[in-house]
């Protein structure tokens, strides 16, 4: 028996007694685990006197943040069964539900405004923020896409173009919003999956560039977005204001040093930092845990970055290219999302409101960075049991479901 | 379904490697911008840090107490609450200032004047001193940028009875007048001050470090007795009224120490209450206002005689006819006396008796008998705006001067200085300093300087007590029990070009007990305007009602024992030890 015979086995095996864990890949379990829980804590340690100050209990966030990383993990263990094939062709009804959400987004009194966004579905007691779940299914379906249509986007301009018209779309309906932040994710990912499905490079340089002009006339349009594009380049220029938000950030982590000034001792955190437990996490995580946690979050993500795309290339040797492509686009959209954040934090990038994938506080960013991992699990897990796929997959997850329920 | 067209070739790895490379260098980047931050710029990140939340504040530090002799408290400082504000956050809630403004019994017209002339500064006092309750309800209506300043506030338990000896302080704390002002660098809290951290909502989060400590002011315990001090200003302030006199004052000085045991004056104000503080009010006559000691001074021309041995206290002087001439003046006695004793021109206040005498005397011994017991000169004492009086002669010094001077013209003294002198007499003839503060054991300065012989003192104290005695001027003087050296003074005010006809100054200095002093007291009733204007009928009973009083309060034995009343226990004792 071969080596990958047993391996096989011993997966299948176990995956039959419902031990799922030992079925999943460590390379990307353990630095989500561990980004997963980091980011609960320190979402306690960065909103604990905000969430005093305004809800009189200072665990208000953190029990939330709890209640969001559960609901997360089950929702990716329950994906975690649902094989490839079926979100390969649930694909275009993915991108359509993708339109109707941020449609219904304008309807009045589904739609909720926060901070002049107009960003959360409300469905009943939970408020979807919809460009998380959009990202989500842009990747589904362009992998879909790219598979459908490999030829056709390798060879012919339309081939090219068509899934663009489809993002210009969804763009439009973001900047409807507005949400700057998550056409520039949606774009970048588009942009990522496309040349790794092989799109001719005239055609992408002339894609890139006509992008770069459209962010250029976006931000001169609306004089605020130019205001948020240069003021991270000197923020100590105009500190009480237009860069407040950054050099607070910045000083925290100035204040963090190697170690930290220790866990719960941010000075930040109390209301200088504004944002401290959503998008300026990874700033407390400095100050408080110091370049040794910083740079430990940042090697993690490169971890499951670089993972993700190990099990790309891995698919695409097995001639999958659906979950190749999927995992490539699930891999840049994390990957971007965190360094984008991180930069953000670190005052390289322009502000944006993006949040810190599998940390920041949050419920739907949270949600969908679980099924994200999720589906990078599974395609781990397909890839790597090879050519028994179909057969067991299906068997386990069929007895997976009778099992637990 | 998975099995694909031939299209579906592996993309060339070079694609995945520039994405790799991306990632790479993204991540490069994030680490050595960490780096940079985290360690390379962060002296000068913590900087901007400590600018934007490490705050100096003041530890406030309470002014001494001050206190009388027995320890009882004069002057206290209690905690008060002022309210500031911070202009621009105050003014964004302006909508709020009625509430405010009700509660503080202001106007919001006046908050406005106090609050929006000074809108660019951080910090803007809209009401001191406020009690801590009112303060807790003003923070209980959580109106943005108003906070509390924990100040201290003096009080005075004594109120008007002391407040001209302890002075006050402004609304800073810092001593004005009196007591408060001497001694304003003892009393005076130094106010220390710390490092805070605080949240960006200016709550103090953390105390850094301690930079200077807060050193309380040290109490202040003066000579004064506050049983004294009542006792002393109800009946000043009983007589002034009975003879509705324009001022008063009184002093009694403890004869073996120099201490002030008392000092009163009239008018005379609450130093708890602001809106009574005029000049008038508070200034202390008793070392501020001069008058002309008058007859009182005629005790010192005595001991000057005396001294030159020319005279004895049997020593025959005529006065007859009453008036004596010298050049254009006429020195008048209030009537004609007759042939009299050195001795009795004490008792009766001769005039024209002691005139004589003081021009049978050499000039500068007369001089020196008025200087040397402090006449000219301030008692030492510190209090603040002493005056010194004016004692000065020409040269020559023409004869109407010295007869001028033997019964106290031409000279003038604050009613401590008066005290002061006496207090020789007292001492036998042995110089003190005046002293606000009680004396350390070893103080040298009790031992005093012998300034007339003893003898002498003893000799003129013995001529003074029958000032008090039947025939005297000062009989009200008299203390049942007690032995009173004493002399009466009733001085016409000098007015413009001459002196007065109808304003007078009653003056009655005195001590007890005669056989061995202990105080010596000095009351001044300046214009008494009911008709009454005699030393002896004005002042002297103030003197023997306080007098009497303190001799009791401070335990000194009685003296003299012939003029006793009989008591109940000397009754029983001479019922029982009598025949049946």
């Amino acid at each position: 028996m071969s080596l990958q015979a047993i391996r096989q086995d011993g997966v299948s095996a176990s995956a039959d007694q419902g031990s799922l864990l030992l079925s999943l890949d460590p390379w990307l379990v353990v630095p989500a685990v561990s980004l997963l829980m980091l980011g609960l804590v320190m979402v306690g340690s960065a909103s604990i006197s905000m969430a005093e100050q305004k809800t009189g209990q200072p665990f208000y966030f953190l029990i939330r943040q709890s209640i969001y990383v559960c609901m997360g993990l089950g929702l990716a263990w329950g994906v975690w069964y649902l094989p490839m094939r079926l979100w390969q062709a649930a694909g275009p009804y993915l991108i359509m539900a993708s339109v109707l959400l941020l449609l219904l987004l304008f309807v009045p009194g589904l739609g909720r405004e926060v901070n002049g966004s107009l960003r959360w579905l409300a469905l009943g007691p939970i408020n979807l923020q919809v460009s998380e779940v959009v990202k989500l299914f842009v990747v589904v379906y362009l992998a879909g896409y790219l598979l459908r249509h490999n030829e056709a986007v390798r060879n012919q301009a339309g081939g090219f173009l068509r899934p663009l018209a489809l993002m210009v779309i969804l763009s439009m309906l973001l900047l409807l919003e507005p949400d700057f932040g998550a056409v520039c994710v949606m774009m970048a990912i588009a942009m990522g999956m496309m040349w790794l499905g092989g799109a001719r490079l005239l055609q992408f340089f002339l894609l890139g560039l006509g992008m770069l002009g459209m962010l250029g006339m976006l931000a001169v349009a609306a004089p605020y977005r130019m205001a948020r594009l240069t003021t991270f380049l000197n923020p100590w220029a105009d500190p009480f204001d237009s860069g407040f938000q950054l050099t607070q950030a910045l000083i925290a982590f100035g204040r963090g040093e190697w170690l930290g000034v220790g866990l719960g001792s941010s000075v930040q955190k109390l209301f200088y930092l504004p944002e401290a437990h959503t998008d300026f996490l990874f700033a407390v995580i400095a100050e408080e845990l110091g370049l040794v946690a910083a740079v430990l979050v940042i090697i993690l993500f490169l971890v499951i970055v670089l993972r993700a795309l190990y099990i790309g290339q891995r698919a695409e040797k097995q001639e999958e290219l659906f979950m190749a492509y999927m995992a490539y686009g699930l891999g840049i959209w994390i990957g971007l999302q965190a360094f984008i954040n991180i930069g953000v934090n670190m005052g390289v990038l322009p502000t944006k409101g993006l949040t810190l994938p599998l940390m920041s506080y949050g419920g739907s960013s949270m949600m969908v960075m679980c099924v994200a991992m999720a589906l990078l699990l599974r395609i781990e897990y397909e890839t790597r049991t090879g050519s028994v796929r179909r057969d067991s997959v299906v068997r386990v997850s069929r007895r997976g479901r009778t099992g637990h329920v | 379904m998975n099995k694909h067209s031939a299209g579906n070739q592996p993309v060339r790895p070079f694609r995945l490697g520039v994405v790799v490379v991306l990632v790479l260098t993204a991540a490069l980047l994030l680490l050595w911008r960490s780096v940079d931050l985290d360690v390379l710029r962060k002296d000068f990140l913590q900087h901007q840090g400590d600018a934007r939340y490490l705050r100096v504040m003041p530890i406030a530090a309470h002014r001494g107490m001050i206190l009388d002799r027995n320890g009882e408290p004069l002057a206290i400082s209690t905690p008060v609450d002022s309210v500031w504000v911070q202009p621009k956050d105050f003014i964004r809630a302006h909508e709020q200032w009625p509430r405010i403004a009700r509660l503080l019994k202001m106007k919001v017209s006046d908050l406005e004047r106090e609050v929006l002339p000074r809108r660019k500064r951080e910090f803007v006092y809209i009401k001191r001193h406020i009690v801590p309750h009112l303060a807790a309800e003003v923070m209980a209506l959580e109106i943005p940028g108003v906070s509390l300043r924990r100040e201290y506030q003096r009080y005075y338990p004594t109120g008007e009875v002391a407040a001209h000896v302890l002075g006050f302080t402004n609304v800073d704390d810092v001593g004005q007048e009196g007591m408060e002002l001497a001694w304003n660098s003892w009393l005076q809290g130094v106010p220390g001050s710390q490092r805070v951290l605080k949240d960006r909502l200016g709550r103090v989060v953390k105390h850094i470090e301690l930079i200077r400590k807060a050193h309380p002011g040290k109490d202040l315990v003066l000579s004064l007795d506050r049983r004294l001090q009542y006792l002393a200003y109800r009946e000043l302030k009983r007589m002034v009224i009975k003879q509705n006199a324009r001022s008063a004052s009184a002093v009694i000085l403890d004869s073996r120490t120099g201490e002030v045991l008392a000092m009163v004056n009239q008018p005379s104000y609450n130093p708890n209450d602001r809106d009574q503080l005029r000049g008038a009010n508070y200034r202390n006559r008793a070392v501020t206002d001069v008058f002309e000691p008058g007859s009182t001074a005629k005790p010192f021309t005595v001991a000057a005689a005396l001294e030159s041995g020319k005279y004895t206290p049997q020593t025959l002087i005529d006065t007859t006819p009453g008036v004596f001439r010298i050049g254009r003046y006429l020195i008048h006695d209030a009537r004609d006396y007759g042939l009299i004793s050195v001795s009795t021109v004490i008792q009766k206040s001769s005039n024209v008796g002691a005139s004589k005498i003081a021009l049978s005397l050499d000039p500068d011994r007369l001089w020196r008998a008025y200087a040397r017991v402090g006449f000219g000169e301030t008692t030492g004492s510190g209090f603040p705006g002493e005056v010194s009086g004016v004692f000065t002669r020409s040269h020559p010094w023409p004869a109407v001067e010295r007869a001028s001077l033997a019964y106290g013209y031409g000279v003038s003294v604050t009613a401590l200085q008066l005290a002061r002198a006496y207090m020789v007499l007292a001492n036998d003839g042995r110089e003190l300093p005046v002293r606000f503060l009680p004396p350390s054991a070893d103080d040298a300065v009790l031992r005093g300087k012998q300034v007339m012989p003893v003898n002498i003192a003893r000799a003129v104290r013995r001529m003074m007590e029958r000032v008090v005695e039947k025939g005297g001027t000062g009989t009200r003087a008299a203390i049942p029990g007690y032995r009173v050296a004493g002399k009466t003074g009733t001085m016409k005010k000098a007015v413009g070009g001459g002196y007065s006809d109808d304003r007078y100054v009653s003056v009655f200095a005195g001590m007890a007990p005669a056989s061995n002093p202990r105080l010596v007291m000095v009351v001044v009733v300046n214009e008494p305007r009911n008709g009454v204007y005699y030393g002896g009928l004005v002042a002297a009973p103030v003197f023997a009602r306080v007098m009497s009083g303190a001799l009791r309060l401070l335990n000194i034995p009685p003296d003299d024992v012939s003029s006793q009343p009989v008591t109940l226990a000397a009754l029983s004792i001479a019922r029982a030890g009598g025949p049946p």
